[in-house]
């Protein structure tokens, strides 16, 4: 089934031919019919910001966003309904085997074919790394792939369907590797090593608070637990899509669904080898973050081709691509130990987690770095310490998204919780409200808290929600 | 037989980076008419954090949010920003707006009080007027004060500033340190329904109580609670990436990946804690990342609650959910002496 997913779907137009309605409506996608919105008079009236009263405060008004009209009526120029004339469009040829080295890349056949205007392979881009914190990742891999997403080779054509077409007339020989696919495997000192080394763990982080042997001495009762939270996607409506464009003094636009533009410039700048005075990008409407979209993925590799074919270059990822090719959210695997007294006051807290990075670093070392500041949870622990290590595997590179390890450690300091109130016969409320931050208190890392509201929602919620104590 | 559970989970969650610098950078021009453009490097990802920005805008220069223009996401004409991300907006580029905007206010102050005879520190903001503290019948209108700034005193209104969050750096050894400018906390609550011959979770409604500071928009704020909840929703119950033993992905596809949809979605009661941060853009602080942070653990806390099986790995599918209660089943009779 794997090798399945990684291939392309058939030839639209051979599909064309038995034409049903779904493939038609596919086919429609293909070819890049636009979706045109029916026609609005404009400006609009009343004024297309509306009113939302001429007093002041604006603070805390329920005001209609500026973007709202446009979306509700579908006049919103996403990067999709970009085009600049004479444009090409970019395919990447995916890897599809998560392990290997490249022994050989054949584009000869996709240069042939009418229509590809420019053909690109990672030896040819001049800083081919990027990343956030560590730059330990390929624009196109050469010579190693380490996951199966990875791209090794680029295509730009006069149509979507030629550059489909093309890199599938690309020919790749591959050295089969060895791989590592589990984190806790990849710990082990005889695994695979991804990157070479001597070892797969790629940062940590401790978040040392108290003396928590001594807590665990002082205990009424010791809880322990293992919880996993695995891979997800950030699955925005709206894949990877951008657009590059130079101009005749040399200097680059580029024009990109990203939510960090002055990063994508600087990464720009480092993987091209051109100043960053010459670059521009603009940060079209976002369809979807979720923290996705906040670095470079293929920019560069559209650049490299439009110059090489003297057009504008869009590159738009497919959904598969969008799954395989982006970053995902780092699978956690948690051992959480606690220490109580008797009257369910929480004293000592030791926390290790492992993080499943995949194959490259993207914003693992933030994502490891708040997981295990946050991993106390929202209360005073006065003996706590977290421990925290991520891994490369032969996986998806996982990177950020909403919530940055916070989601996965508070499924596990919340279900603990839940466990201890039960087994020492407390309220689950009562229980966190004996242990939760107050105005003052002091955090995980000895920072002292303020505006610190978390009993204040607890009250809401319970009174909201209607919870009534069971006796 | 479905089985009726409830579960709670409480969260904290930082706004910004991790001890690293995040800045943002603003402009505001104050045009001629009292209208207002405000340039800023951050791109509008869907959350709706332009009409957030320009209600911190309006606020600061007392004029209302469509009196404001935002230009954003342009490396060429925007002041740098480190972006969309850490949900920083509200709180790290809007600081710098405000910042920006007083800048701008403090010029059409310098108008103003010539005009009014008064002190410059005596003047306030609002209404679409400079007015004197305490004296709102001694005024000028905004859009005088602009125009006079522009042609006959030669200032026009523009105020820049960046804004970054004070953090110290954490101690390598024990990891001590002040590494964010500001936290918010939340609690949710979630009632489900469990059907424990099919193990399929039911999410009937998530109470979801956020302190985000002052709430600029809390239609936004409800906005992204919504969101949050609904991504909670299939982190704790559908959404898994399955790799195959050499590393690739068997479900890299809308149909095979399950995620929830408008069907799935339960009642949200959302709930906005009355709260006010110094620290931030008049008292406010972030809501982006938090509203999915404890949705999943309220939910398999109520699994617990509805049928005594403790879910300790995500997704909770209701295989999973059907294992577990055949497990314990399994673990009672052995329990019950021959």
């Amino acid at each position: 089934m794997a090798d399945d997913v990684m291939e392309r779907d058939v030839s639209v137009l051979e599909k064309e031919r038995v034409a049903p309605v779904e493939t038609l409506r596919r086919s429609d996608e293909a070819l890049r019919l636009p979706a045109v919105a029916p026609p609005t008079a404009l400006p609009l009236e009343p004024p297309l910001v509306p009113q939302v009263g001429e007093q002041t405060r604006a603070v805390g008004l329920r005001a209609q966003r500026p973007d709202s009209r446009n979306h509700g009526l579908g006049l919103t120029r996403y990067i999709d309904d970009i085009a600049l004339p004479g444009m090409l469009f970019a395919k990447i040829k995916r890897a599809g085997v998560a392990s290997a080295r490249i022994v050989r890349i054949d584009t000869s056949k996709a240069e042939a074919m009418p229509g590809v205007k420019a053909v690109l392979v990672g030896s040819e881009i001049p800083v081919n790394s990027f990343g956030p914190s560590l730059q330990d990742q390929p624009l196109l891999a050469a010579p190693i792939v380490r996951h199966a997403g990875d791209g090794v080779a680029a295509v730009a054509a006069v149509t979507e369907q030629i550059a489909e077409a093309a890199i599938d007339a690309i020919e790749v020989e591959y050295e089969p590797l060895p791989g590592v696919y589990d984190a806790i495997e990849a710990l082990k000192p005889d695994s695979h090593k991804v990157h070479g080394g001597d070892t797969n763990v790629y940062a940590s982080k401790i978040i040392k608070r108290g003396d928590v042997e001594k807590g665990f001495a002082q205990a009424y009762r010791i809880y322990e637990g293992r919880y996993y939270t695995p891979g997800i996607e950030h699955a925005p409506m709206e894949p990877f899509t951008s657009i590059a464009d130079w101009d005749a003094n040399g200097r680059l636009t580029v024009y990109a669904s990203i939510g960090r533009i002055t990063l994508a410039r600087c990464d720009m700048s480092r993987t091209l080898g051109i100043p960053i005075s010459r670059i521009r990008v603009i940060g079209t409407v976002v369809g979807g973050n979720f923290g996705g979209k906040n670095e470079i993925r293929h920019e560069p590799v559209l650049a490299l081709l439009a110059k090489k074919a003297g057009r504008p270059v869009k590159g738009r990822f497919t959904r598969v691509e969008e799954f395989v090719a982006s970053t995902i959210r780092h699978a956690f695997t948690m051992d959480y130990k606690t220490g109580v007294t008797k009257d369910g006051r929480l004293i000592a807290r030791q926390v290790r987690m492992v993080l499943d990075g995949g194959a490259y670093c993207s914003f693992s070392e933030t994502t490891l770095g708040k997981a295990c500041i946050l991993s106390t949870g929202p209360y005073e622990i006065p003996n706590s310490l977290a421990e925290g290590y991520v891994v490369y595997t032969n996986k998806t590179t996982a990177g950020s998204m909403r919530g940055f390890g916070a989601p996965q450690v508070c499924f596990a300091y919340e279900s603990q919780m839940d466990e201890i109130a039960r087994d020492l016969g407390i309220d689950p409320i009562e229980i966190r409200v004996r242990n939760m931050f107050r105005e003052g208190s002091i955090s995980s890392t000895g920072q002292v808290l303020h505006s610190v509201k978390v009993k204040e929602s607890l009250e809401n919620a319970v009174k909201k929600f209607g919870w009534e104590a069971r006796s | 037989m479905k089985r009726r559970g409830r579960g709670i989970a409480s969260m904290w969650y930082p706004v910004g980076f991790t001890v690293a610098a995040n800045p943002s950078g603003a402009v505001v021009k104050v045009n001629e008419d009292g209208t207002a453009v405000v340039l800023t490097g951050t791109v509008e990802t869907g959350q709706g954090a332009l009409g957030v920005l320009s209600q911190i805008a309006a606020e600061a220069l007392g004029i209302a949010p469509n009196d404001i223009h935002i230009v954003s996401g342009d490396t060429d004409t925007c002041p740098m920003d480190t972006g969309a991300i850490a949900s920083r907006t509200t709180y790290i580029t809007g600081n710098a707006i405000a910042a920006a905007a007083a800048e701008a206010r403090d010029t059409l102050f310098e108008v103003a009080s010539q005009m009014l005879g008064v002190k410059t520190s005596q003047l306030e903001a609002k209404d679409h007027k400079i007015q004197v503290k305490g004296f709102p019948a001694r005024s000028a209108p905004i859009a005088d004060v602009a125009l006079r700034a522009h042609l006959v005193n030669g200032t026009p209104p523009i105020g820049s500033a960046s804004w970054n969050p004070p953090t110290v750096p954490l101690d390598p050894e024990t990891g001590q340190g002040k590494p964010f400018g500001t936290y918010v906390y939340a609690t949710q609550i979630a009632e489900i329904d469990v059907d424990d011959e099919t193990g399929e979770v039911e999410v009937l409604r998530v109470t979801a109580s956020h302190d985000c500071g002052t709430a600029i928009n809390p239609m936004l704020v409800e906005g992204q609670i919504e969101g949050g909840v609904f991504m909670g929703l299939g982190f704790a119950l559908q959404e898994e990436i399955l790799f195959d033993k050499q590393g690739r992905q068997l479900n890299p596809n809308l149909t095979n990946y399950i995620m929830p949809t408008t069907l799935d979605m339960p009642v949200v009661e959302s709930d906005i804690v009355d709260s006010y941060d110094e620290t931030g853009p008049f008292g406010a602080k972030a809501v982006g990342e938090p509203s999915l942070v404890p949705t999943a653990a309220a939910i398999t806390n109520a699994i617990y609650d509805a049928v005594g099986v403790r879910i300790t790995a995500l997704p909770a599918t209701a295989e999973r959910v059907l294992a577990a209660i055949k497990a314990k089943r399994a673990m009672e009779q052995k329990q019950i002496p021959a």
